[in-house]
């Protein structure tokens, strides 16, 4: 019995000793050192990641408050790897902060929150991990403490994430009120989709159209990033987007799953708005950041598309999807923030050029944008295939088109950066950065990623094995 | 009569009702206000709403898991506030205003 | 184990155990009162009659805006006060539940505690 528990719960036992561990040695006073820290965290992280593999049986704990099985561990562990890499490339910017315990223990605690979300069972895990895992979001996003635009990131952050829970929270209150439950299995027994029923449902979907920023409910998404440091909105963009992805899942299949005709046309909608609105954004920035942060909303759009498709291909093509953004975008993100920890800048304007003076940062940016563009070697491609051929085997043609139009549009503002980089002259001369070892180890793994993951098929074989039990 | 009852005197439909109002309320409040510490205001009017409802709900279904639902709420909603007044303190020695519109550095 | 300790030393008296510590509440209340009029000797001054604070003389109005430096104490109390929130349910089923509620709320305390402790070296208990 007890050990059940233990085996359940083994990745958020893990987590929460960590938090302690560092909480404890913060307040004794423990001679700090960060690079101590840092591997502590690293070995816990990649450790977790390991006993997530580890043979568990599929089941219940406390009631239905937690829900796990073998796809769940799954998503888990990328969410898991995507910190890691989020510590990696950050730990330039991290080191140098005064507070860097508590900024560790802060992004440790957001994860927590978030492996606690996706094994929810129950609304009302639900809601504590998302609260969990937002909250210390936006001390984070403040975290440079003198500069203004980090403070005004952090307060946009916690009203509207605020403001999406709280539509969220009537929205479950209607549930509960016509269903009599907030666990997911009763709920899925019990609702027949009346009207109350819908109005609640699409309260619940507005939260998390806030959380994945699904445009109409973006527009705190480019404000945020810009403003906060480099590491958070990465993590923003690649970790809590996929952990909110990643319980929106279960959420539709299995407490709305009666309501698939509600759900599907509002999804498709939804997704349709989102790729072009966030394309028609992303071509006219001028700042890297706020373009990325746009480069997401469009993805987020695909993501919601693929949703749509029949359940077991949809869960497996989301999931597959996620490992290869985080890493696309990731190293990204970590080219973002090599140079604008070296430059101080972070538009556009500093990349022309680029190949000319740092040919690894030039190529490793090239590949991590032909990823996220969906261009055939990079791993990207396979998984936009995957996600617009779930949607197409559901039946949803016209979404399809629009969103395969979509993605030759982007191909413009994507390849324009490139186009920058290795043919136009450099506007500001940058000197041959060279990258600390963290950020190189970044890199690395991304570089590996994104290209690896496309060409071994095995690796969405077992994912969709997996995912028969979403 | 005990507390059951007494609530169950008057119909469901008026707390739907109530709250649906209040949170209406909530909402305006959230996006025609721009002052930070008013909307905060409005964001808890918009979950006290919520409250009221899950509240209402689990009383007449004889049914608890609505009223420990209810106390997680205000956990993290003072949790929520906590943080987001520590942020506007911080906005304030940066800025001396607490005023959104002040905090155009980032387009809205 | 520990739930025979607990009964033990907690009898269930039902109802009967409120109204006690109503009793038990007042007298403390009431004697203390009690007791510093009669021991106390009464002599009324200009400035013993006015509000108390802190013991100096008051000075200017009361409606003053508080320095913003009294945030941190009532963030602290904020947080703090509505985690009393899950000790009352808590109380009511401890009868029931024993050993485990009790090692649970524990952990949660301590976890609590590790906080204060926290905002304690950072100096936010520190008076301004």
């Amino acid at each position: 019995m007890t050990e059940q528990y233990f085996s359940g719960l083994r990745i958020e036992l893990f987590l929460t000793m960590l938090i302690l561990a560092l909480l404890v040695g913060k307040v004794l006073a423990i001679k700090q050192n960060p690079i101590g820290t840092l591997t502590l965290i690293s070995v816990f992280l990649i450790s977790s990641i390991g006993i997530s593999f580890m043979q568990n049986e599929s089941g219940y704990l406390f009631g239905t408050m937690f829900r796990t099985n073998s796809t769940i561990l799954f998503e888990k562990a990328i969410l898991l790897a995507g910190t890691f890499i989020v510590f990696m490339l950050g730990f330039e910017w991290m080191k140098k902060q005064k507070h860097f315990l508590e900024f560790c223990m802060l992004l440790l605690s957001t994860l927590l929150g978030m492996c606690f979300m996706i094994s929810s069972g129950n609304f009302l895990m639900f809601f504590l991990g998302l609260e969990l895992a937002t909250i210390p979001l936006a001390a984070l996003a403040s975290f440079d403490l003198d500069e203004k635009k980090s403070s005004e990131a952090g307060m946009k952050l916690i009203l509207s994430s605020a403001f999406a829970s709280a539509i969220l929270l009537f929205g479950i209150s209607f549930i509960y009120g016509t269903t009599g439950s907030v666990s997911f299995d009763t709920i899925a027994s019990a609702i027949d989709g009346n009207n109350v029923q819908k109005f609640g449902f699409i309260c619940i979907l507005t939260g998390f159209a806030f959380k994945i920023s699904a445009v109409p409910f973006h527009f705190w998404t480019a404000d945020v990033y810009e403003g906060a440091p480099v590491a958070i909105t990465s993590y923003l963009s690649v970790v809590s987007k996929g952990a909110a992805i990643f319980v929106l899942m279960p959420v539709l299949y299995h407490a709305f799953g009666r309501m698939s005709s509600t759900y599907i046309p509002a999804l498709i909608l939804l997704s349709t708005v989102t790729i072009i609105t966030g394309n028609l954004f992303a071509l006219r920035q001028k700042s890297m950041k706020r373009f990325l942060a746009f480069s997401t909303v469009t993805q987020a759009g695909y993501l919601l598309l693929g949703i749509t498709g029949n359940n077991t291909e949809a869960g497996a093509s989301v999931v597959y999807f996620m490992l290869i953004y985080i890493f696309s975008n990731l190293g990204a993100f970590t080219v973002v923030s090599i140079l604008q920890n070296r430059t101080g800048r972070d538009d556009i304007g500093v990349y022309k050029g680029l190949y000319k003076t740092n040919p690894t940062l030039s190529m490793v940016l090239l590949l991590a944008l032909f990823s996220l563009a969906g261009i055939p070697p990079a791993a990207g491609f396979f998984g936009k295939l995957f996600l617009l051929s779930s949607a197409a085997g559901a039946g949803y043609y016209v979404a399809v088109i629009i969103a395969s139009v979509n993605m030759v549009v982007s191909l413009y503002y994507y390849l324009n950066i490139v186009k920058m980089m290795f043919v136009d002259e450099p506007e500001i001369t940058i000197e041959k950065l060279k990258p600390a070892v963290t950020e190189q180890i970044s890199l690395f793994i991304c570089c590996c990623g994104i290209l690896v993951i496309g060409f071994i098929p095995a690796i969405y074989e077992y994912i969709y094995n997996l995912s028969a039990a979403i | 009569m005990d507390a059951t009852q007494i609530i169950k005197t008057i119909p469901i439909e008026h707390y739907v009702i109530l709250s649906t109002i209040l949170f209406a309320i909530g909402v305006t409040g959230v996006l025609m206000r721009r002052n930070a510490i008013i909307i905060f205001m409005s964001i808890e009017l918009m979950l006290n709403a919520a409250t009221l409802l899950l509240t209402a709900f689990s009383t007449y279904r004889s049914d608890t898991p609505g009223q420990v639902f209810v106390f997680f709420i205000m956990v993290v909603a003072a949790a929520e506030v906590a943080v987001g007044l520590a942020i506007i303190v911080m906005i304030y020695r940066n800025i001396k205003s607490i005023d959104i519109n002040v905090l155009n550095k980032l387009k809205w | 184990m520990m739930t025979k300790i607990i009964r033990t030393f907690v009898p269930d008296m039902g109802y009967a155990s409120l109204i006690l510590l109503m009793f038990c509440g007042l007298i403390f209340a009431v004697g203390a009162i009690l007791v510093s009029r009669l021991v106390s000797p009464y002599k009324p001054g200009k400035v013993k009659s006015e509000p108390y604070e802190c013991g100096i003389e008051t000075e200017g109005p009361s409606w003053v805006q508080f320095n913003v430096g009294y945030y941190l104490f009532a963030l602290i109390f904020l947080v703090f006060d509505v985690e009393v929130v899950f000790l009352f349910p808590w109380a009511v089923v401890l009868r029931e539940m024993g050993i485990t509620a009790f090692i649970e709320i524990i952990i949660f305390v301590s976890i609590l505690f590790l906080g204060l402790v926290y905002a304690w070296r950072k100096g936010a208990l520190k008076w301004v």
